[in-house]
């Protein structure tokens, strides 16, 4: 613990056991809480390094005219600071403890109605219960009877903390038996163990006393749950709740005899809860059942009363309760193979209803009849046929013995479901009048499509659905041209059948027709009033670029934009056209699909067309015109993929790209840095990177990424070590770094107001400092080593970042005192045009040394203020004390009282 | 009370109904789907279309569904639903014998008219040399080739209005406004409601003092620029006549809007042309408040928009100056004040001009690639016919059909082959299905009448149960030429007294609340309306020496009986029959009240709850004696 803080405490106690109405805010009690509890963590005795926590708490505590939220805060201090024994012992000896926790006490006070006193005693209560004396404790005071009433307690917080507060006597109840019971845990087999479990806590001394104290508490708790688990009235189901809530807790952490004990307690009750039929129960009485069924998983032993009730609840009465059980039970995940095949059988019975194919081949017809009469019901046909839908790929995630119908099948059921949802009823071949009446509800719902489409996205794995491929295509493309397709639904459909192909890389099977009317109708969806839909769209072009498949014709890969649509002399004129609309997400998403189309021509190092040309001039028009940042950060990030693409090419850049690339990226560098948006300047700096790694990867000293971040040990490839260190190299290369002006913008970066950008140029300006001249060589050493590197010069105008870099270097040279030649104009011949422009402009553009500015700027103390986080003052607990005592004073000395305005957010 | 359905086509209704003494038509839409028979009418000679195979100029005419199945001069009044419904009115005005009044609100009337003119002027500007009406003969029908040959009642063809009937039709239009009340002598009432389907749509309430029945004919829920439906004076009606429901229920308004934005931007950026043949009111104006915002979005700022028709300056000015009629948030636009519709803007910007035909001004300032709109739907007649043949060939261009009243393909049949790609977007903004369930159940009626096409799916999509009615009870469906009588029968009627009358009256309280009074009086009724008068008295005989008048017998006036009322009490009975010396009484309980077995005599009473009857035979005296008691308990009007 800071020293500071432990000499101001004292006084802090002191202001808050007078009173609690001048705090600075009303965050500041938690605070102070949250770091008591990070310090007693760390491992520190609280009692030891602060003694005065006790005498604040014993004198809190008997002056009951306090605000309650101190009263409440010392009650979950007292909790923090008996978390040890000792602690414990001290606090019990100076019979604190008794009187912080007596119920009574505060009862008498008038101060029990007080929801926050009473959470804060349970969660005083809970933090202490760590070690079996406070375990004792608990039980000699007998707080179980109060705990168990505050489980119905009116404040919801206060139920639900009484709730997590009795699982935790419970298990603390079971590792001591368990401890005194077995002697030996068997460690191996302890699999549903709770990692927060204090099973791993030592109980040296446990009398056999007090294990029939235990006995007790964990028999009346059981008592407790089995009586009040079926509610007498209606109104009593929150209270059924709140203890299913505790149970299904309780079974999943629980062990073997405890285990045992609970369930032989409830699952008479569990079973008459389940036969009352409760709707709203259903759910969390799935959460017991499946909670006690996962734990007996493990055991590998079915327990018959959990099977039993697991039956009952997949053969429940009302259809849509049913169907919320099955589909609980597929989401759990491990199962029994019994239970398995009959929650799919039940999921999918909704849709074998409606579309009319036979997926079940036998129905119990009283379940059909009641699922027909439900699904008649527009809105709960909706929500069952959604429940299912949504969990159609848990069920072919299953075994495959375990399904009634293979995955084709159910593929076929949703397309039918999906034409049933545009009203086409030619294929469906369902023909009672009552499966007409249910399939009328679902004509035009967008959210039974959206989860259909979903379905649809998801059942594309499953083994051998790819001759539905032809069938999915026509589909999605219907409803790509559907007039009545809602955004998300179109959105869910251009996702399917990326998806689509993508997983069936073989479209031998899709002809001619189904090119041209995609085709159509991408172009007319690029056209699109909603400009949702025109942003799917774009995005759909993008992402299918990136999908590589198979044309049978020749074996050929290509990708799937190519062999859908014809590649980019149809797409790139569509996001061409899309760079000018108005939305600028649509105008993002273009550049980015932009990048994905082309990608390919960069890869294999296609000629540059005039075409291209003018979409980079397009781009940087975008990029300094542009008034939304997504489109200008999309820019950047094109060009990052370009350079990206080149320079993970393994043969040598081709010249026609590279001739256009450098300029362009040289002029992204100048304005991308220069961006009002941070987030465009981050993804600057991010191709700054880039051009670094190219230049000086394999250079002694370049560490790609972070070099404060790697490893001291990490071993370094050798390939990288593969270009010898070469001084002509490095100047070269540095030459043109500055000419890209990427030097500029790792310069300006560093300077950047926001901290991200800050950051990260400092990081990159290190790595290049430790590739030109590393500090690590002596200063003489430097001049001797790398006099030409040294001559290497970028400009420094005298104008808005370089004017701070300036200042930067002035300070530093007065600092140093030295006669050294920081920030003294060079001479410069070679510094580029640009320089040579500004002095023939007659503004002498001074010149300095890259090297030394790098020397000069101090990048690791830099680094090491932005590291921090820009709150870290505010939010040390130093400040936090000292906040509370100025709030005091302020408040005690009312004539110099300034309102304090504290914005905790 | 009867309904005489004229017309079996839903949206362009015809029916008369008889209510109270009054001969009601209610709308007179014109099918005029027959002209997709004929060539299309070009403005200069194609020789393509005069050569088409197996089709023969013939002069413009135009069907009308009428049958003589009532005598159409008997007509009192029609009431006007929408401008679209009132196209037939110069056939049943002008050569019928009309001598009644047509009601309509003023925007009906205005634009009415321009819908008329507009087709006089299409037919009348490319006038015929020669008319033939001889193929109307049944035998000679049935010798022409193709579909002319199943053309069912071609005999009702009649040949396009001219505008002095068009003129004369709509002298007989008396303007009235919404919620404006108009008495029909004295027998019933009928008043227009705000229907939201177009500028001045609307329903009609036609109610007596005891009857009520709803006309809903092309009505909108949609919020486009009309003023919003009156859905709640429409409630508490005992028959509600539906029709005029939307025509494309599976087409989406919305999704068509944005569907033909699509198209016509795909088409411009392709730099091909639009055309898109509309009426000249009504849908173009959202189309046009549409593409208004629409504009910028896809980039067309620089396309420009033509409207091509006789009537494209009144139509668009028109619409500016209805302000009353349209919806709220227009409305207030006008305060501001600013044109409410944004056509405006583009017609001041350029971005929309508007011409009354091809020739003259558009000629010089025709732009390609452009946005064309112009009429007629039917690709039959009007400056359409130009631009098909112009656009055909190049599948750049682009037709995109909005008016969902003629089928898209038999339109374009006469110029096939076609290059040109066809985009089918109908927007009809009239009630759907659910809309319509909806409305009803918020309404009410006791009885709905319908087109029979409402009740049961379409036909090529038979199973869309939701593309139907379905109400309980099933609504009385109607087609062409059924005459309904309409399931009420009236009750009440209400009579005047006069107060000189009503003074004489003297009121008795038979049970409280209830008062009852005889009265003699005389009935006068004229123009439907009933009122009593006193009885005259003879008038005195006058000593007159002169020649004895044959003179009619004045009314013989007699004192009715006096009515009774009350009941007898059967104990109170009893007793005072023992006083009259009658003892042997055997009581009998039944369903409706006593019967009194007097055994002594041999007479039965039997006291009921709405008579009493003494069976009594041979015996007077005991008769009078027994009625005599009776009516001592009851009382005497």
């Amino acid at each position: 613990m800071d020293r500071e803080c432990v000499s101001l405490l004292p006084r802090v106690c002191e202001v808050l056991a007078a009173s609690g109405s001048s705090l600075p805010d009303d965050t500041s009690l938690e605070k102070l809480l949250d770091w008591f509890t990070e310090v007693t963590k760390a491992g520190t005795s609280l009692l030891e390094s602060c003694p005065c926590l006790l005498e604040f708490i014993s004198s809190v505590v008997h002056n009951t005219t306090l605000d309650p939220s101190i009263l409440s805060f010392t009650l979950r201090l007292s909790g923090l600071v008996a978390v040890t024994e000792d602690a414990f012992t001290v606090l019990q000896q100076s019979s604190v403890l008794d009187l912080v926790f007596n119920l009574q006490h505060w009862q008498e006070a008038g101060l029990w109605e007080d929801p926050c006193i009473r959470i804060g005693w349970i969660q005083g209560l809970r933090t202490m219960m760590q070690h079996p004396k406070a375990l004792g404790f608990f039980v000699q005071a007998d707080f179980l009877k109060p705990l168990l009433q505050l489980q119905t307690d009116k404040s919801l917080f206060v139920a639900s903390a009484a709730n997590q507060m009795l699982a935790h006597v419970l298990l603390s109840c079971q590792s001591v038996s368990s401890v005194e019971s077995n002697g030996v845990d068997e460690e191996g087999e302890d699999v549903g163990r709770s990692s927060g479990s204090i099973a791993d806590l030592e109980y040296p001394a446990i009398t056999v006393e007090t294990n029939q104290d235990y006995a007790a508490v964990v028999t009346a708790i059981s008592e407790c749950l089995k009586k009040s688990l079926v509610p007498r009235k209606n109104s009593q189901l929150h209270q059924s709740l709140q203890i299913l809530k505790l149970l299904a807790l309780l079974l999943a952490q629980t062990r073997a005899p405890l285990w045992e004990k609970l369930l032989q307690m409830v699952a008479d009750s569990v079973y008459e809860l389940l036969a009352a039929g409760y709707s709203q129960l259903v759910l969390p009485l799935m959460d017991v059942i499946l909670a006690a069924h996962s734990c007996d998983a493990n055991r590998r032993v079915t327990d018959q009363r959990v099977s039993r009730l697991l039956s009952f609840m997949l053969n429940i009465r009302k259809p849509a309760d049913l169907i919320q059980a099955a589909a609980a039970f597929l989401r759990r995940g491990r199962h029994d193979l019994v239970h398995t095949a009959q929650s799919a059988r039940v999921l999918l019975l909704p849709l074998d209803i409606i579309t009319g194919l036979n997926l079940l081949t036998t129905t119990a017809d009283e379940q059909q009849f009641s699922m027909v009469e439900q699904l008649k019901n527009k809105t709960s046909c909706i929500s069952m046929i959604c429940v299912c839908l949504t969990n159609t790929p848990q069920i072919t995630l299953t075994a495959a013995d375990c399904l009634p119908c293979p995955p084709v099948l159910i593929v076929t059921a949703v397309l039918s479901l999906l034409r049933l949802c545009s009203g086409d009823f030619s294929s469906s071949s369902s023909s009672s009048s009552s499966c007409r009446d249910v399939s009328r509800n679902i004509i035009g719902s967008s959210k039974v499509q959206k989860c259909a489409l979903e379905a649809l996205i998801a059942l594309s794995g499953s083994p051998g659905v790819e001759v539905k491929l032809p069938e999915v295509v026509t589909l999605l493309v219907q409803y790509l041209d559907n007039p009545h397709s809602d955004p998300t639904v179109l959105h869910k459909s251009y996702q399917a059948l990326v998806r689509w192909m993508s997983v069936c890389s073989d479209l031998s099977s899709i002809t001619d027709q189904h090119r041209q009317d995609l085709l159509q109708v991408a172009t007319k969806r690029s056209c699109d009033i909603r400009w949702e839909v025109r942003d799917s769209t774009v995005e759909f072009l993008g992402r299918l670029a990136g999908v590589s498949v198979v044309q049978t014709t020749a074996e050929e890969v290509s990708d799937a934009s190519v062999a859908l649509l014809g590649g980019c002399c149809f797409t790139t004129p569509l996001l061409r056209a899309a760079l000018q609309d108005p939305e600028s997400y649509v105008r993002a998403s273009a550049i980015s699909a932009l990048a994905q189309t082309l990608a390919a021509s960069w890869q294999q190092g296609a000629a540059l067309t005039q075409e291209h040309t003018e979409i980079v001039n397009q781009l940087l028009e975008v990029l300094s015109r542009d008034t939304e940042g997504f489109a200008r950060r999309a820019v950047v990030r094109y060009f990052i993929a370009w350079l990206s693409s080149r320079s993970s090419h393994s043969s040598p850049p081709p010249l026609a790209s590279s001739s256009l690339l450098m300029p362009s990226v040289r002029s992204v560098l100048s304005r991308g840095s220069a961006d009002l948006d941070w987030e465009v300047k981050v993804h600057t700096l991010e191709l700054a990177e880039l051009l670094l790694h190219e230049a000086f990867s394999g250079q002694r000293g370049y560490m790609k990424g972070n070099p404060t971040q790697t490893h001291p040990y990490a071993v370094i490839p050798d390939t990288l070590h593969t270009r010898t260190h070469n001084e002509e190299d490095v100047v070269g290369e540095l030459n043109s770094l500055v000419q890209w002006g990427v030097v500029s913008a790792l310069l300006s970066g560093l300077v950047d107001c926001d901290r991200p950008v800050a950051l990260r140029a400092c990081r990159l300006l290190m790595t290049l400092r430790e590739v030109v001249c590393p500090l690590s060589l002596g200063a003489l050493d430097a001049t001797a080593a790398m006099a030409m590197v040294a001559k290497v010069t970028c400009e420094l105008p005298g104008c808005g970042w370089a004017r701070e870099i300036r200042k930067m270097l002035a300070t530093k040279a007065k600092d140093a005192e030295r006669g050294c030649s920081v920030g003294e104009v060079v001479d410069c011949d070679d510094c580029g045009e640009a320089g040579q422009e500004a002095a023939s402009g007659g503004g002498q553009t001074p010149c300095v040394s890259v090297c030394e500015v790098l020397r000069s700027l101090d990048l690791d103390e830099r680094l090491d203020v932005l590291t921090r986080s820009s709150d870290h003052v505010h939010n040390s607990p130093f400040s936090l004390l000292q906040d509370i005592l100025t709030a005091s004073s302020a408040h005690s000395q009312p004539d110099t009282q300034q309102e304090v305005i504290v914005d905790c957010y | 009370m009867k309904l005489y359905c004229l017309s079996g086509h839903p949206t362009l209704p015809c029916n008369v109904l008889k209510f109270k003494s009054t001969t009601i038509m209610l709308d007179c839409g014109l099918d005029t789907t027959s002209v997709l028979n004929f060539l299309p009418l070009p403005l200069v000679h194609s020789p393509r279309l005069s050569k088409l195979p197996g089709w023969v100029s013939k002069d413009g005419t135009i069907n009308l569904e009428k049958r003589e199945l009532l005598d159409l001069s008997t007509i009192d009044v029609i009431l006007i639903s929408n401008y679209h419904c009132m196209m037939a009115l110069p056939y049943i005005t002008e050569h019928t014998g009309f001598t009644g009044t047509v009601y309509a609100t003023e925007p009906t009337l205005q634009i009415g008219r321009l819908l008329m003119e507009e087709v006089v002027n299409f037919m009348e500007r490319v006038p015929k040399a020669q008319s033939a009406t001889c193929w109307k003969n049944k035998e000679i029908q049935r010798m022409l080739p193709g579909p002319l040959k199943d053309a069912v009642d071609v005999w009702t063809w009649k040949r396009c209005y001219s505008m002095q009937e068009v003129n004369s039709a709509l002298s007989k239009v008396q303007l009235v406004g919404y919620s404006q009340k108009v008495e029909l002598f004295g027998a019933v009432q009928v008043s227009p409601l705000s229907s939201g389907y177009s500028l001045g749509s609307s329903n009609w309430i036609i109610q007596s003092h005891h009857e009520k029945v709803s006309y809903v004919s092309g009505s909108s829920l949609l919020t486009t620029h009309p003023q919003p439906m009156d859905q709640s004076s429409l409630k508490n009606s005992d028959v509600l006549i539906l029709t005029g429901l939307t025509q494309m229920p599976t087409a989406n308004p919305d999704g068509m809007l944005g569907e033909f934005c699509s198209n016509l931007a795909m088409t411009i950026r392709a730099g091909g042309n639009v055309l898109v043949p509309c009426y000249s009111s009504g849908v173009i104006y959202d189309l046009l408040e549409c593409l208004y915002q629409f504009i910028e979005s896809a980039s067309l700022g620089t396309t420009p928009f033509y409207f091509i028709s006789p009537v494209a300056n009144s139509s668009l000015e028109f619409s500016q100056i209805f302000a009353e009629w349209l919806c709220h948030n227009k409305q207030t636009k006008v305060y501001l004040p600013e044109p409410p519709f944004p056509h405006a803007e583009l017609i001041q910007t350029n971005k929309l001009k508007h011409y009354p035909s091809i020739h003259g001004d558009f000629s010089s300032e025709f732009r390609q690639p452009c946005v064309v709109f112009t009429g007629h739907p039917s690709l039959r007649f009007g400056d359409v016919v130009h631009f098909m043949e112009l656009w055909g060939k190049s599948s750049l261009n682009t037709i995109i059909f909005t008016e969902p009243d003629f089928s898209y393909l038999d339109a374009l049949a006469p110029y096939q082959p076609l290059a040109m790609k066809c985009v089918y977007c109908p927007i009809d903004t009239r009630l759907n299905f659910h809309q319509v369930s909806k409305l009803l159940k918020e309404v009410q009626p006791l009885h709905v009448v319908c087109p029979e096409q409402y009740t049961q799916p379409p036909l090529t999509q038979s199973h869309r149960s939701d593309l139907m009615l379905e109400l309980q009870p099933p609504p009385m469906p109607y087609r062409r030429c059924s005459v309904l009588n309409l399931p009420f029968r009236r009750r009440y009627e209400r009579v005047y007294i006069l107060p000189e009358l009503a003074n004489s009256l003297v009121p008795s309280e038979i049970k409280p609340g209830v008062s009852v009074a005889t009265v003699s009086a005389v009935v006068h009724s004229k123009d439907n309306k009933h009122t009593l008068q006193s009885v005259p008295k003879p008038p005195p005989v006058a000593p007159s020496k002169k020649r004895k008048r044959v003179m009619d017998e004045p009314p013989v006036v007699m004192t009715p009986k006096p009515l009774l009322s009350g009941a007898v009490p059967l104990e109170a009975f009893l007793a005072t029959l023992q006083k009259h010396g009658i003892t042997e009484v055997k009581v009998e309980e039944t369903a409706d009240g006593h019967i009194l077995h007097l055994q002594a005599e041999d007479t039965l009473i039997q006291l009921e709850e709405d008579g009493t009857h003494i069976v009594c035979d041979n015996n007077e005296p005991l008769r009078t004696t027994l009625r005599d008691l009776v009516l001592r308990f009851l009382q005497k009007l």
